[in-house]
């Protein structure tokens, strides 16, 4: 099956055009910010990491940036750094850079203060999306997708009803010969036998239950019940009684296939097919990871309604709940509530889905996106700051 | 492994009937107490230390005998999720 993409010199394939204004640091993302208002075709990737933190979590940083800058949904890269971040801007614009992607760096301390960088930046970016707007989507092979996906916000109807019709899609685009990623780790917490009895060889299984445990470990070091605080109270009011079902409704998402790989956080895929990113679960983390890897698309699962975009991504939110799609359809892509009256097969919702994932890919503006509410993005960070 | 519990999609009160698409056939069940939206029915006589099968797969374990038609949640059901100690690192670092 076939979209229509702009193919990128490396090879893959964006679903949008945009130009990039990428903070190395959380401190200038007002800079970020302004210079991103000011120039049409942009879009800001802002977060609140790259200094005061663990080694480990800046190598994180800097191969998220990375990864992020490599998204073939944008075209070219504007970074804009302070001058004293922890991370190393030049190395995150090299490496960009090797993907053949026209990428430039700015500093504040270099140029002198923000209001010059803001003028600067404001006029590199202009030039950047002038070129940018010459390239024409074309006809390309669905193998070239990489799908997100995230529950979030979700209610007694998703995992019956929307995690079942992203299976679907889940599904489709492995068979495709495509790439699909389940992240947050902690809602596949429960599930991780189930997954792991359905990994690709020996290696991927010890990576599932490492991914799990390592996690729970984690929150042993803080002193944290990790099971407590997934199945949250809000999840038990909800009828999640157990941490094997609120784990079980989430993995649905992923469909029936094998699991190829773990990867960590900030990393891109070696191969195709179901893809487990090593994730925490909150939603501009875990999309920022998917980004990263990759992903043109997220389908968001939503029994509730969780209104946010991502900056790199179309995220298509997706809801099994009736309530929620009549009174949240500002907000809300998709309404798979069919499955839950017994209107819709589950079959039929995924078809549905994939075909409006191809729409998306080929251009079709999500709410989030129409509704500029898309600048929710971080980094995960794992260690404390310090 | 058949599902024992249904979820159900309207909040139920006590006696009211809630009836279930099972492989074409219409099944009518009535509820022993109030269940709220989302919350699971026994559509089963479901033994204390029996499985709770829900999506095909064990979500826990009964912790007292639950009549078919019972409201199933944390005050019947025992999570018995435990961490794999698969490659014995959890409790060795611990």
């Amino acid at each position: 099956m076939e979209f229509m993409g702009f193919p990128r010199i490396d090879g893959s394939i964006g679903v949008r055009n945009h130009v990039g204004i990428i903070s190395t640091v959380g401190c200038i993302n007002e800079v970020t910010m302004q210079i991103s208002r000011n120039v049409k075709g942009t879009v800001p990737f802002t977060h609140q990491q790259g200094c005061a933190a663990g080694l480990q979590d800046l190598e994180l940083v800097q191969r998220t940036l990375i990864n992020i800058g490599k998204n073939p949904n944008l075209a070219a890269v504007l970074l804009i750094s302070l001058g004293c971040e922890s991370d190393n801007p030049e190395k995150i614009a090299e490496e960009i850079s090797k993907s053949n992607k026209q990428t430039e760096l700015i500093s504040i301390h270099a140029i002198g203060g923000t209001i010059k960088t803001v003028a600067k930046g404001i006029e590199i970016a202009s030039e950047m999306v002038r070129e940018a707007s010459e390239l024409k989507r074309e006809r390309c092979d669905c193998s070239k997708l990489i799908l997100g996906s995230k529950c979030g916000s979700s209610d007694a109807t998703s995992g019956l009803s929307a995690n079942l019709a992203v299976g679907i899609v889940a599904d489709f685009i492995s068979n495709e010969g495509g790439t699909f990623i389940l992240s947050e780790i902690c809602d596949i917490i429960g599930t991780e036998k189930i997954l792991a009895q359905r990994a690709a060889s020996a290696e991927v299984k010890e990576d599932i239950i490492a991914a799990v445990n390592e996690y729970h470990k984690r929150g042993k070091a803080l002193g944290v019940d990790v099971i407590g605080i997934n199945v949250s109270s809000g999840n038990r009011k909800g009828g999640v009684t157990t941490a094997v079902e609120k784990g079980i409704g989430a993995t649905v998402k992923a469909g029936h296939g094998s699991v190829q790989e773990v990867i960590r956080y900030g990393d891109k895929p070696t191969g195709k097919g179901l893809c487990i990113s090593n994730s925490p679960g909150l939603g501009s983390i875990a999309l920022t990871g998917e980004a990263a890897a990759g992903a043109q698309i997220a389908l968001w699962t939503t029994g509730r309604g969780a209104p946010q975009g991502h900056p790199i991504m179309p995220v298509i939110k997706i809801t099994g709940n009736i309530n929620t799609w009549n009174t949240l359809k500002p907000n809300i892509d998709f309404n798979v509530s069919g499955i839950i009256d017994g209107s819709e097969t589950v079959q039929g919702a995924g078809n549905r889905l994939f075909k409006e994932v191809l729409k998306v890919a080929s251009g079709k503006l999500t709410k989030a996106e129409i509704l500029n509410y898309c600048n929710i993005a971080d980094i995960a960070r794992f260690g404390p700051a310090v | 492994m058949k599902d024992n519990v249904v979820t159900v999609f309207d909040s139920c009160k006590i006696g009211d009937k809630v009836s279930i698409n099972y492989e074409g056939k219409v099944i009518y069940y009535q509820c022993n107490s109030d269940i709220p939206f989302g919350h699971k029915l026994a559509i089963i006589d479901i033994k204390k230390g029996d499985k709770i099968v829900k999506y095909g797969e064990v979500l826990g374990f009964a912790s007292e005998d639950i009549k078919k038609g019972d409201w199933v949640h944390t005050h019947n059901v025992k999570d018995d999720y435990k961490i794999i100690d698969f490659m014995n690192k959890v409790s060795n670092d611990s």
